[in-house]
C-alpha cells in the first residue's frame, strides 16, 4: 500500500525539520520548535489508538507523566544516562498501556472514554502523594541536562536529537500504519465479529495499539523532562489529555500527516491566542467548537475525503500476473486443503429454549454440504458454534480429528475454517482488495518489527498477499471495483466479496450462510456455478440455504434440522421425497407430529 | 464513632451531589445515547448565577429559580448545537470535543465575569450547624441526599405516569420505532439534555454554601458524577443514585483516614476495577454501545 506520495512527503518532512530551527531568532522560538516534536510524537502515536484501532483515550497524559517522571527519576536519582532513561520511559509507560489495554475486552466506547479519564486522574494524583519519590506538588528539579556520547545536548544539538526522533516515530507509525499490523487494526475497530472470523485476534490487536500510543507518550515525556530540566504535576492534568486528542482530531484521525498538523497547530496556538489576553480560553473553545463542525473529520480526514468523491482513483493500481486460483486457495504451509469435517451430538440451550439438540453430521473432504431447514431450525445456531461464536454444552466439532468446540472464534479461523455472514459483515470502509487483504492476514508472518521499519520478509509477503487478493477478485468478478469502498458495492457484491475473503485465508472447509439471499437469479447461477469450482479446488463447503434449485443443483449431500434436530441426511434426490422432510417444510396433521420428534436416521 | 457518623453524613452530603449530576448523566444516555462533557459546568452555571443575582439584589428563591431555568436552557441549546449534528455519526468522539469545547468557552466567560476565584453561596441552610448523633452537620448537608432520592424518585414517577416520559422511554428503547409510533424524536433529546442540566444547576446551588462557588468548580464535580453513573450502571436510574451516596460517603472514610489525593487515587481505581468486575456497570442492563 506504498502510495506514490509517501516517499516524497517523507523528504519534505526532513527537509522541514532541517530548515525549522534556522528560523529560530532566539531561545524561546527554538524551545517552541522542542516543544512541537515533543506533541507530535505523542500525537503520532494517540493516532494509530485512534485513527487506526478506534478506540479513545483521555488519558493519555497519564502515559505521557509516567515517561516523564521515569527519565527525570532515573537521571536525578540513579544517575541514568539519556539513553537509559529514554528506554525505561518508553518501557514503563509501554507496560502500563498494556494494562489499559486489557479492559477493552470487555468495555469500548464511553466506558473505556471513563476508565481513560480515571487512569490519567490517578497518575496525577499518584504523582502528587508520593512525596518522596516525585517531589510531590514542587515536582523534580535539576534534572542533569541529557548528553549523548558525552556530548552535551544543549540548544540546537538537544533540537536535532528530537528532529531525529521525530522522523523515527514518523516512519514507523506510517510503516505499521501500512501494514498488516494497520490493516488488523481497521479490520477489529470496523466489525470485531468479521475480524476475528478471519483470524484475527482482536484483543491482541487492541493491546498493540495501546502499547504503541502508550510507549510513543513515554518517549515524550522523557524528552520534555529533558528539555524542561524540571516537572512537576501541572502539566499533566486532563486537559493536556484533551489536548493530546485534539491535535490527532483536529488534523485527521488516521492520517499521518494529520497528526502533525495538529501537533504543529496546537504547539502554537497558545501563543498567539496569548494577545487576546482574557479571550484566550474563550477563543481556544470556539475554535475547538468551529473545527468540529466545519471539519468533522479533520482537516486532512476532510480533505481525504473530498479527493476521494471527486478524483476517480484507478481501479486496479498494480497490474496483476501470474496467480492461478488453484495456488491462491492453496496454503504453502499447510499442505492439502480439504478436510473431513465431523459435528458430532451437538447440544446448546438459551435459557430453556434448546436451539440444537444431539446434532451430529459430517462434510467429507471436497464435498458440497448443504444444510437446510425451516425458519429457527438451528442453522445459524449450528454455524456459530462451529466458527467458535457459541460454546455447545455438549458435543465435538472436529477438523481432521482435531477438536474445534470451545475454541475461540480467530483460532478456529487459523485452523482452516471460514465463513461468509447472512447479513454480510464487510469492513466497510476499506476498499475492495484490502477486504480480501485482510482475509490472507492469518497467512502473511512478518513481525512488527520487520513491518516497523520495511525489511525482512515484509516487501515480499505484502507484494504476494496483494496479488493473492487480485487474484481471488478476478475470480469473484469484482477486479473493476478494486479500490472502491467496500460500502459502497451493492449486496449482491459485497455477498461475492465476502467469498473472495474467506477464501484468501486458503481455509479446509468454507461455510457460506444464505449465500442466495436477496440475489436475483442470474446471480444465484452464477453462486451455483463459483461454489462448484471452489469445490473442485478441493475446498470442502457447507452450505446453508433455503434455496431449494440451488441445493438441487449443486449439494452432494443435504443435512435436514428441524427443531435442533437432525432429521434426515443424505443424497438430494432422497431428502426431496423424505416425508419428515415434507413435514418439516410444510407441516402435516397433530397426530403423527409427535412421532417425527425422534433423533436421525 | 462520632468521627464515623460525621464522615457518613458530609458523605451523603457531597454523594447526594454527585448522584444528581449522575441522574443527568444517566437521563441524557438513556434517551440519546450521548452525554454532555460539560455537564460539570451546569454545575457551575446554576451556583454562580445564583450568587450573581443575590448579588443584584434578587430574593434567594428568585434567584435559584432563575438560575435553574438558565441551566436548562444551557442544556437544551447545547443538545440542538453541540450533540445533535454528531448523532448520527458512528464515533463518539465528536459530540465529546464538541460539547468540551462548549464547556470551556463558557468556563473561560464565566472567568471574566465572575472572576477567578471562590466564593460561598449564602444560605439559610448553613447559618448553624446542627448536632446529629454528636456530629455537627449543616441542614443544607443533609437537605441534599434527600433532593437527590426525591429526583430519583420523580424521574421514576414521570416515566411511568406521564405522556412525556412513557414517550421518553420509548426512544430510549428504540429511536426509530420511537419515530413512528409519532414521537418527535428531536423533542426528547432536547428535554432531556434541559431536565439533566436543570438538575446539574440545581446540584451546583446545592453544594455551592458548603464547598465554594468558582468558574473552575464543574470539573472534578462532573468528571466524578460521570465515573459515579458508570460504575452505578449508566442505564439504571436507582444505580447511579446508589452509586453517587456510596462513592461520597467512601471519598469522606479515604479523605479522613488518608488524605485527600488518596481519595481521588481511590474513588477513581474503584471505577476502573468495578468497571472490570462488571462492565455494565454495578446496576446496568448489557448493551450494545455504538462507539
Amino acid at each position: 500500500m506504498t502510495s506514490r506520495f509517501t516517499l516524497p512527503a517523507f523528504t519534505g518532512l526532513a527537509v522541514f525539520l532541517g530548515i525549522l530551527p534556522f528560523t529560530a531568532d532566539n531561545e524561546y522560538s527554538l524551545r517552541l520548535f522542542m516543544l512541537f516534536t515533543i506533541y507530535a510524537i505523542v500525537a503520532l502515536g494517540l493516532n494509530i489508538l485512534v485513527g487506526l484501532a478506534g478506540l479513545i483515550s483521555l488519558g493519555q497524559a497519564g502515559l505521557f507523566a509516567l515517561g516523564a517522571y521515569t527519565g527525570a527519576i532515573l537521571a536525578t536519582r540513579l544517575g541514568a544516562d539519556f539513553v537509559l532513561s529514554v528506554v525505561a520511559g518508553m518501557l514503563i509507560a509501554g507496560l502500563f498501556g498494556a494494562l489499559l489495554a486489557y479492559p477493552t475486552v470487555r468495555v469500548r466506547g464511553v466506558y473505556l472514554a471513563v476508565i481513560t479519564i480515571a487512569f490519567g486522574l490517578i497518575v496525577e494524583n499518584v504523582i502528587i502523594e508520593w512525596h518522596e519519590l516525585t517531589g510531590g506538588t514542587t515536582g523534580v528539579s535539576s534534572i542533569p541536562k541529557p548528553s549523548l556520547f558525552s556530548i552535551p545536548l544543549d540548544g540546537f544539538r538537544y533540537y536535532a536529537v528530537l528532529a531525529v526522533l521525530l522522523f523515527i516515530v514518523v516512519v514507523v507509525t506510517h510503516n505499521i500504519k501500512r501494514s498488516r499490523y494497520g490493516r488488523a487494526m481497521l479490520a477489529v475497530s470496523q466489525s470485531e465479529t468479521a475480524a476475528r472470523s478471519v483470524g484475527l485476534n482482536a484483543t491482541g490487536v487492541r493491546t498493540l495499539a495501546f502499547v504503541i500510543a502508550a510507549s510513543t507518550a513515554g518517549l515524550a515525556g522523557v524528552l520534555y523532562a529533558f528539555l524542561n530540566l524540571y516537572i512537576s504535576p501541572d502539566s499533566f492534568t486532563f486537559n493536556d489529555s484533551i489536548r493530546f486528542l485534539l491535535m490527532v482530531v483536529l488534523g485527521g484521525a488516521g492520517t499521518t500527516v494529520g497528526a502533525l498538523t495538529g501537533a504543529l497547530i496546537l504547539t502554537y496556538l497558545p501563543e498567539y491566542l496569548q494577545q487576546l489576553q482574557y479571550w484566550q480560553q474563550f477563543a481556544y473553545g470556539l475554535l475547538l467548537a468551529v473545527v468540529m463542525f466545519v471539519l468533522p473529520l479533520g482537516i486532512f480526514g476532510t480533505l481525504a475525503d473530498l479527493a476521494g468523491r471527486y478524483l476517480k482513483r484507478p481501479s486496479s493500481a498494480y497490474p496483476m500476473d501470474g496467480y492461478a486460483i488453484e495456488t491462491v486457495v492453496k496454503d504453502a504451509k499447510g499442505g492439502r486443503t480439504s478436510a473431513r469435517f465431523v459435528a458430532d451430538g451437538l447440544t446448546i440451550r438459551f435459557g430453556g429454549l434448546t436451539a440444537l439438540n444431539k446434532a451430529s453430521m459430517q462434510v467429507d473432504p471436497g464435498e458440497i454440504h448443504a444444510l437446510i431447514g425451516p425458519n429457527g431450525a438451528g442453522k445459524s445456531t449450528l454455524v456459530n458454534i462451529v466458527t467458535g461464536f457459541y460454546k455447545p454444552q455438549e458435543g465435538r466439532v472436529s477438523l481432521d480429528d482435531v477438536n474445534l468446540a470451545g475454541s475461540a472464534p480467530h483460532l478456529v479461523a487459523r485452523s482452516g475454517v471460514a465463513r461468509t455472514f447472512q447479513n454480510t459483515e464487510l469492513f466497510g470502509e476499506l476498499t475492495v482488495i484490502e477486504n480480501v487483504m485482510i482475509g490472507y492476514q492469518k497467512r502473511l508472518s512478518y513481525g512488527v518489527f520487520e513491518a516497523a521499519l520495511r525489511i525482512g520478509r515484509f516487501g515480499e509477503e505484502e507484494v504476494e498477499c496483494r496479488r493473492a487478493a487480485a487474484a481471488l477478485l478476478s475470480f469473484v468478478g469484482l477486479t473493476a471495483f478494486t479500490n472502491e469502498k467496500a460500502r459502497f458495492l451493492p449486496f449482491g457484491m459485497q455477498r461475492r466479496l465476502e467469498i473472495a475473503r474467506a477464501l484468501a485465508a486458503a481455509p479446509k472447509l468454507l461455510l457460506l450462510d444464505e449465500p442466495a439471499a436477496g440475489l436475483t437469479t442470474q446471480e444465484i447461477d452464477e453462486l451455483d456455478r463459483m461454489i462448484r469450482h471452489i469445490a473442485s479446488l478441493g475446498i470442502s463447503v457447507l452450505l446453508i440455504e433455503h434455496h431449494v434449485e440451488l441445493i438441487m443443483s449443486v449439494a452432494d449431500r443435504v443435512t435436514v434440522l428441524d427443531y435442533g434436530v437432525v432429521i434426515a441426511s443424505d443424497v438430494p434426490t432422497i431428502i426431496q421425497d423424505d416425508p419428515r422432510v415434507i413435514e418439516a417444510y410444510f407441516g402435516t396433521a397433530p397426530a403423527t407430529h409427535a412421532a417425527a420428534g425422534g433423533p436421525a436416521s | 464513632m462520632q468521627s464515623i457518623i460525621q464522615y457518613v453524613l458530609s458523605g451523603f452530603a457531597i454523594g447526594g451531589c454527585y448522584a444528581l449530576v449522575a441522574l443527568g448523566f444517566h437521563i441524557m444516555w438513556s434517551t440519546a445515547r450521548a452525554v454532555n462533557f460539560a455537564h460539570g459546568d451546569t454545575l457551575m452555571l446554576g451556583a454562580v448565577l445564583t450568587i450573581m443575582a443575590v448579588d443584584q439584589g434578587a430574593p434567594l428563591p428568585a434567584a435559584i429559580a432563575g438560575a435553574i431555568a438558565a441551566s436548562c436552557l444551557f442544556g437544551v441549546l447545547l443538545e440542538r448545537f453541540a450533540v445533535r449534528p454528531f448523532a448520527k455519526t458512528a464515533s463518539s468522539i465528536s459530540w465529546m470535543l464538541t460539547t468540551i469545547a462548549i464547556g470551556i468557552m463558557l468556563e473561560a466567560l464565566v472567568t471574566m465575569e465572575f472572576g477567578g476565584f471562590s466564593r460561598a453561596l449564602p444560605s439559610p441552610g448553613v447559618e448553624r450547624a446542627i448536632s446529629v448523633l454528636g456530629a455537627g452537620v449543616y441542614p443544607q448537608e443533609l437537605l441534599i441526599p434527600v433532593i437527590a432520592v426525591v429526583a430519583m424518585a420523580g424521574l421514576g414517577w414521570m416515566r411511568r405516569y406521564t405522556l412525556i416520559g412513557r414517550a421518553m422511554q420509548a426512544v430510549s428503547f428504540d429511536r426509530n420505532a420511537a419515530a413512528l409510533m409519532g414521537i418527535n424524536v428531536h423533542r426528547m433529546f432536547a428535554f432531556s439534555f434541559g431536565l439533566a442540566a436543570a438538575l446539574g444547576g440545581a446540584a451546583g446551588i446545592l453544594i455551592a454554601p458548603i464547598t465554594q462557588a468558582s468558574a473552575s468548580m464543574g470539573l472534578t464535580l462532573g468528571l466524578k458524577g460521570f465515573a459515579v453513573a458508570i460504575i452505578g450502571g449508566i442505564t439504571s436510574t436507582p444505580g447511579v443514585v446508589i452509586a453517587g451516596l456510596g462513592f461520597g460517603v467512601m471519598e469522606k472514610f479515604v479523605e479522613g483516614y488518608i488524605s485527600t489525593a488518596a481519595r481521588e487515587i481511590v474513588g477513581f481505581s474503584l471505577t476502573i476495577v468495578v468497571l472490570l468486575v462488571f462492565p455494565q456497570g454495578l446496576f446496568g442492563k448489557r448493551e450494545v454501545s455504538k462507539v
